[in-house]
């Protein structure tokens, strides 16, 4: 990982990966301006920055703790759901929680404020459950964090708290991505930032996780991932820092909820279904587990594909008159479920492996520094 | 109050029908280096991990420097001043010979997560690499310090646990068969490495070993048990001559 | 005092009888979770999976005209081949990975089959074919429900039964017990552990085809994600009853089958019985009750009702 002892400057690797990812905002800064906001490009990298969010958050569980959540759709829901109540502008509440007398809630917050809240309930949510669940070995946990999300899906649909979450009706007219572009008085965009800011607020999160993963806090947790027994016995408190990491990944797939909220611009319990988990954990699993460079690699990878790339799978082709078979509906899915089938048989490293991007180009550098200790 | 640096007291150890540790007293003086010895399944390991908590007594108390420790939890039990290494080695597969070490000293760690991942504790985070670094200097390990731990020669991974466990800053240290593995020319160098750390570190050292002639040189005293039960206590040479410990280990081929 | 008890027990019972029924359906499902668990120690997530897909079987091969002592042995047979299918190609290979990395290519096989069945069907509900007897009505007390029903938890007390007798009494259920008990000392006895595994997901499968044909003809529709919930809940079940325990997997079934039941008629119950005055809409919570269960199962008593303890070697 990074050089020993002294550790004043960056390398000149995380330079160089800096730079990449400046590179990119910029471009996508440029792109946004000139290209037409209907594109694909743009859906893509809106979910594809939400995604990667939250695959991040799962790595920091699944790579660097060893803790096999499923709970993802859950805390995610439980972001979507504490954004849009708490930003839904007064004006439409009558209308959003029609049946419910425009709700309980009042008043609204900041839209960054109600984002950090969504995490930080999420965050709440996952003390709680963590305090029985945590105790658990990696299967059960699994399916007890699995179980969580479920009931989440219900207690949320449920009538009686309506007047909360309105029911199972869908929440809407919240401040969405395209609330970033900057308008003129006549309402026509002047800057488009719908697209770069999501990507900058996940970037943050994300680059909060990097720190967390490479401070002696993270340290401790891939101890506890190496060896429950051996980290133990160096000092680590077992449940305490299981239970941070936790907390930090459901702070932060909530945050990620409450972006795929602004992506999706409506909100409806019954949509975050296992399914939305498995995805997630696809991700993770053909990014690398263990590489948070992979996950957001192979989360934007994953929604082109199923957004934009292989869409045409979905529909008829016709070369000449030859008409393309089994091309239909849902193909493009089970092209899909293929190639992760091959992935997780036959190349369980993913893409990265447990590499970042600094270590992409440190690889030639390591090799020459062996040679020049042999000469 | 008490002298001794570990004291265990009437230890029982049983595990639903079976008595793994039966009873056992003993104790250990402040700088000794005392030897747990005894046929396989004896339950020399259960004592162990009675020790550090891994296992919870039964019956019986165990203290360390006067300070009752049954019942306290591992990582518990490693702040207050006991380390140890492992039978079947546990190093972090994960990590570089450096990290390894690093992590053992968190700790001592006095940031908490937002000052450490907000990097407010550099000073604190810059003492413990120096730290590792001069530690892995003063055990020739430097030099291998960004190998994987687990790409290691046998000898040098059982060399690194100890490292680890010294970077934890022990007062006491347990030493689960150190020497398994290692050829004679390598257990010749452990038994001087062990008494070099017992000294530079003022060090008590609690040792679980089938090398006998290691044990023999090296220990000051020794406790043989077999069926969990203590069988003779003393120093090498009257447990050389020692007819129940003869009889324990079938004639006695080993000694 | 008669007169209070009667209807509150009148309208108990219809949603009792239903919950039986269900019970034995995940009963069959369970089995194949436990068994699997009990030797491979792996969470089979795609065994509900195979469930749904021997539903898709029966809606396709009767459509094709099949007549149904025909096509009910194919779709057991088919689905039992497929589960014999799926351990060998993703389980398989994997015999020497990590466990995290079995447990995602389960993950993997189950969001396989569902988009498989996706694109077959296009996502619609298909209609599953009517049994004739076992579809028909019967009237039982205050109860009106299907023969299904009330043949439920006879057959499926019926094949457990069977399944016992199989593996106390034969060569394989021997071995299925050795390898269950320690994998590598029945490796090195020469017990063939491959041919093990593949009888128990065979088995497994096959049970959980017997449930889709009882639990289909009840719910009559088909989705790919059909198997999604009726899968989670038998795992419940058998995590209840005691991984590892046949007949603790049925119990667990049956005991999860009825408060399931019980808590989708909670308001009308209450209500009949005078403690409510309007419903509260607690039937939202039927599915929700079943993982809050799973959960304070595992914190109270991981190991079930009936699950044997294991500890970790240090």
């Amino acid at each position: 990982m990074s050089s020993p002892v002294k550790k004043k400057t960056l390398s000149k690797e995380q330079i160089l990966s800096a730079v990449i990812v400046l590179l990119f905002y910029a471009a996508v800064f440029i792109a946004e301006q000139i290209i037409p906001s209907t594109s694909m490009l743009f859906t893509v990298l809106k979910k594809g920055a939400t995604y990667a969010l939250v695959a991040v958050s799962m790595n920091l569980l699944n790579g660097f703790t060893g803790i096999f959540s499923l709970g993802q759709a859950g805390f995610m829901l439980i972001g979507a759901y504490v954004y849009a109540i708490f930003t839904i502008p007064l004006a439409q509440r009558a209308s959003v929680y029609q049946y419910y007398n425009g709700g309980i809630v009042q008043f609204t917050l900041p839209l960054f404020l109600a984002m950090i809240l969504a995490g930080l309930v999420a965050a709440f949510f996952a003390f709680l459950i963590g305090l029985p669940v945590l105790r658990l070995k990696s299967d059960y946990l699994a399916v007890a964090t699995l179980g969580f999300a479920e009931i989440m899906r219900a207690v949320f649909q449920w009538d009686k708290i309506g007047p909360l979450t309105n029911g199972s009706n869908m929440l809407r007219l919240f401040p969405t991505f395209n609330d970033f572009n900057i308008r003129n008085a006549s309402g026509e965009v002047t800057i488009y930032l719908s697209t770069l800011v999501p990507l900058l607020i996940s970037g943050f999160c994300i680059a909060l996780i990097v720190l967390l993963i490479n401070s002696t806090f993270g340290r401790a947790l891939r101890a506890i991932k190496d060896d429950e027994i051996a980290a133990e016995a160096m000092g680590i408190h077992l449940s305490s820092h299981k239970q941070l990491a936790f907390c930090i990944s459901s702070f932060f797939t909530g945050v990620g909820g409450a972006m795929l909220a602004m992506y999706q611009t409506t909100v409806q319990a019954k949509s975050f279904t296992t399914a939305m988990t498995y995805e997630i954990l696809l991700i993770v699993v053909i990014g690398g587990i263990g590489s948070v460079t992979g996950s957001c690699i192979s989360s934007f990878l994953f929604v082109a594909c199923s957004e934009w790339w292989l869409r045409f799978l979905d529909q008829k082709q016709m070369i000449g008159n030859f008409e393309v078979p089994l091309l239909r509906n849902g193909f493009r899915l089970v092209v899909f479920s293929v190639i992760i089938m091959i992935v997780v048989l036959f190349f369980r490293q993913g893409i990265m492996g447990t590499r970042e991007l600094p270590d992409l180009f440190r690889k030639r550098q390591r090799d020459k520094k062996k040679g020049g200790l042999k000469a | 109050m008490s002298e001794h640096v570990l004291k265990i007291e009437h230890l029982t150890m049983q595990f639903g029908g079976v008595v793994a540790v039966d009873d056992f007293s003993m104790f250990i003086n402040k700088g000794e280096i005392v030897a747990l010895i005894g046929p396989n399944g004896a339950g020399k390991t259960t004592a162990f991990n009675a020790v550090t908590g891994v296992y919870t007594p039964t019956s019986g108390s165990i203290s360390l420097l006067g300070e009752k420790i049954t019942g306290k939890r591992p990582d518990q039990i490693t702040k207050l001043g006991i380390a140890r290494t492992f039978q079947n080695i546990r190093l972090f597969s994960s990590m570089t010979v450096f990290e390894n070490v690093l992590t053992a000293h968190h700790l001592r760690k006095t940031s908490n997560i937002f000052t450490a991942t907000l990097r407010l504790n550099a000073a604190e985070e810059r003492r413990m690499r120096e730290d590792t670094a001069a530690l892995l200097r003063q055990v020739d390990l430097y030099d291998l310090r960004d190998e994987m731990a687990t790409s290691l020669p046998y000898g040098k991974q059982r060399l690194l646990e100890i490292v680890r466990a010294l970077a934890t800053r022990p007062k006491l240290l347990l030493l689960d068969e150190p020497a398994a593995g290692m050829n004679p020319q390598e257990t010749d160098e452990l038994a001087e490495f062990i008494r070099q750390i017992r000294d530079v570190f003022n060090l008590s050292i609690f040792i679980i070993e089938h090398h006998m002639n290691l044990v023999m040189e090296i220990s000051d005293r020794i406790y043989v048990i077999e069926f969990g039960k203590q069988i003779a206590e003393g120093v090498p040479s009257e447990i050389q001559n020692n007819e129940a410990v003869i009889a324990a280990y079938l004639g006695g081929d080993d000694l | 005092m008669k007169g209070c008890v009667y209807p509150v027990w009148n309208t108990i019972f219809p949603y009792l009888l239903s919950g039986i029924s269900v019970g034995g359906q995940y009963a069959l499902i369970a089995i194949g979770y436990t068994m699997v668990y009990g030797i491979l120690r792996l969470i089979n997530f795609a065994h509900g999976d195979v469930f749904m897909v021997a539903g898709i079987l029966m809606v396709y091969i009767s459509a094709s005209g099949l007549p149904l002592f025909l096509s009910i042995p194919l779709v057991l047979l088919v689905t039992s081949l497929i589960g014999y299918l799926i351990e060998r190609i993703a389980y398989k290979p994997l015999r020497q990975a990590p466990r995290m990395s079995v447990m995602i290519s389960a993950i993997g096989v189950s969001y396989t089959l569902q988009n498989l069945v996706l694109y077959i069907t296009g996502g619609l509900n298909q209609l599953y074919p009517t049994i004739p007897w076992i579809s028909s009505s019967i009237t039982i007390g205050s109860a009106t429900t299907k023969i299904v029903t009330v043949i439920t938890p006879f057959l499926t007390i019926a094949l457990v039964v069977g399944l016992v007798l199989l593996i106390n009494n034969t060569k394989i259920g021997m071995a299925m017990r050795a390898v269950s008990k320690d994998f590598e000392t029945s490796q090195l006895m020469g017990i063939n552990i491959n041919r093990v595994i593949s009888v128990t997901f065979v088995i497994g499968s096959f049970l959980a085809g017997v449930g889709s044909l009882l639990y289909f003809s009840n719910y009559t529709t088909v989705i790919q994600t059909s198997g999604a919930m009726p899968g989670l809940k038998a795992f419940v079940a058998a995590v209840f009853g005691g991984i590892g325990s046949i007949p603790g997997a049925v119990i667990g079934a049956f005991i999860i089958g009825i408060a399931e039941n019980i808590i989708k008629g909670l308001d009308i119950i209450l209500f009949k019985a005078g403690l409510i005055a309007k419903p509260l809409g607690l039937a939202t919570f039927s599915d929700a009750f079943t993982f809050a269960l799973l959960i304070i199962i595992l914190v109270v008593k991981p190991t079930g009702l009936f699950g044997e303890k294991t500890t970790d070697k240090v």
